[in-house]
């Protein structure tokens, strides 16, 4: 049988020191080598069950280091082709990596799919089929819309209302095409458009809502970005404080790098400190900037730290041309505040003295609201499940692609197969996909007939 | 009687409707001496309501039952009055042929047909009862005739155990006036097949004169008209016009004062309506905001002056229907020629047979039409043909034909009710199609002639225009794949139809990738097409390149559908025994037996994580 490839992280979220992507699926090799750099590799060069070190492309011109491994047919744990990925800890890296191997041909995994995977291909024995069976009751269980009713009622009413207003919609388009007679034509498409804006802003809050609660669930990454001597390594000692929990120098794979973590506020702040930039000065641009652009792909905020007593070297004017072209999320540190100020003034600064200890707190305050704008409730619109997570942004990524500047000039019939699409995605968490449901509200809405 | 005395049949088709003309010639023309038995033979092929052919989704089932070498289509194109196509402008997906029909040349053609078939034998009775003898069927009538076959076919439509209803007034008979089907029912009942009663109804018919037309909008055929047909060679005339006109705030008070005079809404009717063909008194009340709905006055036939009041379907007392009629703009002086009824009727419930439209539990025995829980001429039609060409392969014990929901609206529609069953008249609509951007009605010869070839139901002459068609469509494409150089026409050209202008060389094809450019401007402006290529076959080429992109969005739905669709059921599969199954699941599976997961995953009640479960546990009985 003819299969997707489908891929899914493979190690609990947010725990452990690594992560495992793992994909499975005749097109495994080819996605994992549209993703995955390393030396002497290739279609025909690859050695199956050996590690290949390399590089992630993790966005355009990004890349994370990696680590990888290829398990050809049928000796795998699936029996399919398998690629699995290892990358560093944390979530958004494995999310990054699963992101860019869904954008290139991937399919998310089904709950259980691997094990039934497995099992299709004779490589689980048959007395082990019953406890698929459960694996598969278990997962699906949880994404059904009544454990998010349970945990959720809010959200849950939300997305109900959300997937019930495109079922209206669609069974207005439908109603335009199925009776063309009748007089009470279909809205205007400027209704349709409006209508769908509002659903569109809706599902975005949520996914917005539930990336800042997964800053809750696993944390912050803010990462120190400065040429060497203006104290950035102080800035994370006293950010650190006494509080400091796991301070890791990475042989071999990210030298140079410093990654460190502190709780403030119930929030885990997840440190990286770029301290590659003491380097002689010809080399500064290139190993400095290069490092400092790595550090920015996975931070959701850069603290660029400057020395408050100097005016701003060549270095730095590099670097702030850099963040500023990047549009990063960024605070500027002005260290030094216990000597005279001779630096500009900067629309977004905060001024310290790491050394003495300064003004920490009010920092620690800031890297959190400039992260989390939104204030986190559990109670409300947060989406936890990474699988319902998933169906909520390919949802918004439907209504984008439907709302763009060839809307007006779409005919009715592609409209509804899209919309269509986006109120089956949302039904993978509502459970509600039954196409009769539009045929009865288009005779409980509409009057018609002969 | 012994068997030997019998007279012998391939098979016999019960019903000479829609569904039973086409079953009867599928049968005919693959070579099964065939038996039509018909309550009377003034009903072959009877317009018992509408005078129409067509209309959305259903102008796709009439190009598909002509493109599988059936004859709906071509006698729809021979007594066409009126002919529309629907939905212009609203894309090519949903764009449906429909055709006022001459109600009487409908009949009379399709009998002709009928009559000059040499493998049919047309006879006037009553079916009363079945007898299933070994292999063979023991069909009995009213007069004690018997009649012996392979195989049977149920089209008996609305008229088992009917009745009509006006007001108080109950008979014992089928649609107008026809005598109906007594006995049948109960054998089938015998037989073990589950009954279902249903309602549907049909308005009054109006004498022209006493009609003010001055007074409503006219509604005229189209001037480029179509064919379903495609061996329809001359073009279609529209030889009559339909009217418009709208009930009145006192139509609705006489209704509403007379509720209890209403056998629809007092009770008095318990069979199940169509919910898409409300009577007008359901209407006023469901939708009591309205303050007036449409209706059409459509001619039934030439060689009469009645009239067909659409939209005025109602089975309140007769003097209460002059009353309302009276009350409609332009009908104040109406002659009522016949009075609108409804009518109730016995019907299976469609869950009992196989997508092929034969018995789970007899084989031998399919069913079509009406009697499965369907309405409409089109839909009816639809499983005729494909009951009649099942029933010939059976005889020939050849493998049975299933049109995938991808393949065809009938797929669709057969898949539909024997897979989820209908609490009410099932009626075809676009929205149930999930693949209908590739459904499309200018397509539909693409998508089945091979088919009817396979089966042997289309002949030399039908194949030969198919194929001498396709390679035009080549053609055209080839054509298309001209280079053109970016030079100043090509410039204007852009600029004239608000495009902007290309930077590179590119091929004709590609012109059509933008909104505002189709193929009927490229040939203007080019002259790449002479005569030889019809604006049909530019239409056809035109959608399909403007819609590719969509077109293999939807190619890559289906494909993933058939994977499950390719993984079979055996048919003594235990589905009470799996506990990982929730139980409605179970239950749901055990009723319908599905063929393969796809139609499993399609039962409502069953969930994918069920599907997931089947899906290994089939895998695991088969090991």
């Amino acid at each position: 049988m003819q299969q997707n490839t489908i891929v899914s992280i493979a190690t609990p979220l947010g725990m452990g020191a690594i992560s495992i992507i793992r994909l499975s699926g005749k097109d495994s090799l080819s996605i994992a080598l549209k993703v995955f750099f390393a030396k002497n590799l290739d279609f025909e060069t690859i050695v199956p069950r050996k590690m290949y070190f390399g590089n992630f492309k993790v966005a355009e011109n990004s890349f994370e280091q990696c680590l990888m491994v290829f398990f050809k047919a049928p000796f795998s744990y699936t029996g399919e082709d398998i690629v699995e990925f290892q990358v560093h800890g944390g979530v958004l890296l494995a999310q990054k990596v699963l992101e860019q191997c869904l954008d290139a041909g991937a399919k998310m995994a089904e709950p259980g799919e691997f094990s039934k995977r497995a099992f299709i291909n004779g490589k689980i024995t048959l007395d082990k089929a019953e406890a698929i069976v459960g694996e598969i009751n278990a997962e699906s269980e949880g994404e059904l819309m009544s454990s998010l009713q349970v945990t959720n009622g809010l959200l849950a009413k939300k997305i109900l209302k959300a997937q019930e207003e495109i079922k209206l919609l669609l069974a207005e388009i439908e109603v335009g095409l199925d009776y063309p007679d009748e007089t009470e034509e279909t809205k205007l498409k400027n209704d349709i458009w409006q209508r769908m804006e509002k659903i569109k802003s809706e599902l975005l809050q949520i996914v917005e809502n539930s990336k800042s609660a997964k800053y809750l669930k696993n944390g912050i990454n803010v990462a120190l970005i400065g040429r060497t001597n203006v104290g950035k390594s102080s800035v994370m000692n006293a950010l650190l404080g006494e509080e400091r929990a796991i301070v890791t120098d990475i042989q071999g794979t990210t030298r140079d790098q410093i990654e460190a973590s502190y709780v403030f506020e119930g929030i885990k702040i997840n440190l990286t400190d770029t301290a590659g930039i003491r380097e002689t000065k010809e080399v500064v641009e290139s190993i400095g900037i290069e490092r400092s652009k790595k550090s920015l792909q996975t931070a959701d905020l850069v603290l660029f730290v400057l020395d408050g007593s100097e005016t701003m070297s060549s270095d730095d004017k590099k670097i702030w041309q850099m963040l500023e072209e990047r549009n990063a999320n960024c605070l500027v540190v002005i260290n030094k505040s216990d000597k005279p100020r001779k630096i500009e003034k900067f629309a977004n600064e905060i001024e310290i003295s790491a050394l003495k200890n300064e003004k920490i707190d009010v920092l620690k305050k800031k890297i959190n609201e400039m992260v989390i704008k939104n204030k986190i409730d559990f109670n409300k619109l947060v989406v936890t499940n990474e699988r319902q997570f998933e169906i909520l942004k390919n949802s918004l990524k439907l209504l984008e692609e439907i709302l763009d500047n060839q809307f007006l000039n779409t005919t009715l019939d592609v409209l509804a197969m899209k919309l269509k699409q986006v109120w089956l995605t949302l039904g993978k968490i509502t459970g509600n996909t039954e196409n009769e449901d539009i045929i009865d509200l288009i005779f409980s809405k509409f009057c018609l007939g002969k | 009687m012994e068997e030997k005395e019998m007279e012998q049949f391939d098979s016999v088709v019960v019903g000479a409707g829609h569904a039973g003309c086409e079953a009867a010639l599928a049968l005919a023309r693959t070579g099964n001496k065939t038996l039509l038995l018909t309550i009377s033979l003034d009903a072959i092929a009877f317009l018992a309501c509408n005078p129409s052919i067509g209309g959305t989704a259903k102008g796709q089932l009439v190009a598909e039952i002509d493109a599988l070498g059936g004859q709906m289509g071509i006698i729809a194109d021979k007594t066409a009055l009126q002919i529309r196509m629907l939905n212009r402008g609203k894309g090519p997906a949903v764009q449906s042929l429909r055709v006022q029909a001459d109600k009487n040349a409908y009949h009379t053609e399709m009998k002709k047909v009928l009559e000059n078939e040499p493998n049919i034998v047309i006879r006037q009775g009553e079916v009363t009862s079945i007898e299933i003898a070994g292999d063979k069927k023991i069909v009995t009538t009213q007069l004690g005739l018997k009649y012996v076959a392979k195989s049977v076919v149920f089209a008996t439509g609305v008229y088992l155990k009917s009745e009509i209803i006006i007001g108080k007034n109950r008979e014992k008979t089928g649609p107008n006036g026809f005598k109906n089907a007594n006995f049948l029912s109960n054998c089938l009942q015998n037989l073990g097949i589950r009954l279902l009663r249903f309602k549907t109804g049909t308005p009054v018919r109006i004498h022209a004169r006493s009609v003010d037309f001055s007074k409503m909008e006219t509604q005229l055929g189209d001037e480029n008209t179509l064919s379903f047909s495609t061996m329809t060679e001359e073009k279609v005339e529209n030889k009559a016009i339909c009217h418009l006109t709208y009930t009145t705030p006192l139509t609705h008070e006489i209704i509403r004062n007379n509720l209890d005079k209403a056998p629809a809404i007092s009770g008095e009717i318990k069979g199940v309506g169509p919910r898409y063909c409300p009577s007008i008194e359901t209407k006023v009340v469901r939708f009591a905001d309205r303050e007036r709905h449409q209706l059409f006055l459509e001619p039934e036939a030439l060689d009469t002056q009645e009239l067909y009041l659409q939209g005025f379907s109602t089975s309140m007392p007769a003097d209460l229907q002059k009353e309302m009629v009276h009350s409609v703009v332009g009908l104040e002086n109406a002659e009522i020629m016949r009075d609108a009824y409804a009518i109730e009727y016995d019907c299976i419930d469609p869950t009992q047979l196989k997508p092929t439209l034969e018995l789970k539990t007899i084989s031998g025995l399919f069913f079509a039409g009406q009697i499965n829980g369907t309405s409409g001429y089109e839909e009816a039609g639809a499983q005729g043909i494909i009951a009649g060409i099942n029933a010939s392969l059976f005889n020939k014990n050849r493998p049975q034909l299933v049109l995938k929901r991808s393949d065809a609206y009938i797929g669709v529609l057969i898949d539909d009710i024997v897979t989820k069953g209908t609490n009410e008249p099932y009626r075809m609509m676009t929205s149930r199609a999930e693949y209908r951007l590739l459904l499309r009605q200018d397509n539909a010869d693409v998508r089945l002639t091979e088919i009817g070839r396979s089966v042997g139901l289309v002949d030399d002459e039908r194949y030969k225009k198919f194929k001498e068609k396709c390679k035009k469509i080549e053609e055209i494409e080839e054509i298309l794949q001209k280079k053109v150089n970016t030079d100043e026409k090509l410039a204007k050209f852009f600029e004239k139809n608000g495009e902007s202008v290309p930077k590179e060389n590119l091929k004709f094809c590609d012109f059509l990738k933008r909104t505002n450019i189709d193929i009927f401007k490229i040939n203007e402006e080019y002259h790449l097409f002479d005569s030889n290529y019809d604006n049909r076959l530019l239409e056809i080429v035109n959608t399909k390149i403007k819609y590719e992109g969509y077109i293999k969005q939807q190619q890559e739905e289906i494909d993933k559908m058939l994977a499950n669709e390719n993984v079979s059921i055996p048919e003594d599969f235990d589905y009470m025994s799996i506990k990982g199954l929730r139980v409605e699941a179970r239950e749901k599976l055990s009723k319908i037996r599905p063929l393969n997961l796809g139609q499993a995953s399609r039962i409502s009640g069953v969930s994918p994580a069920d599907i997931s479960i089947l899906s290994i546990l089939v895998k695991k009985g088969k090991k």
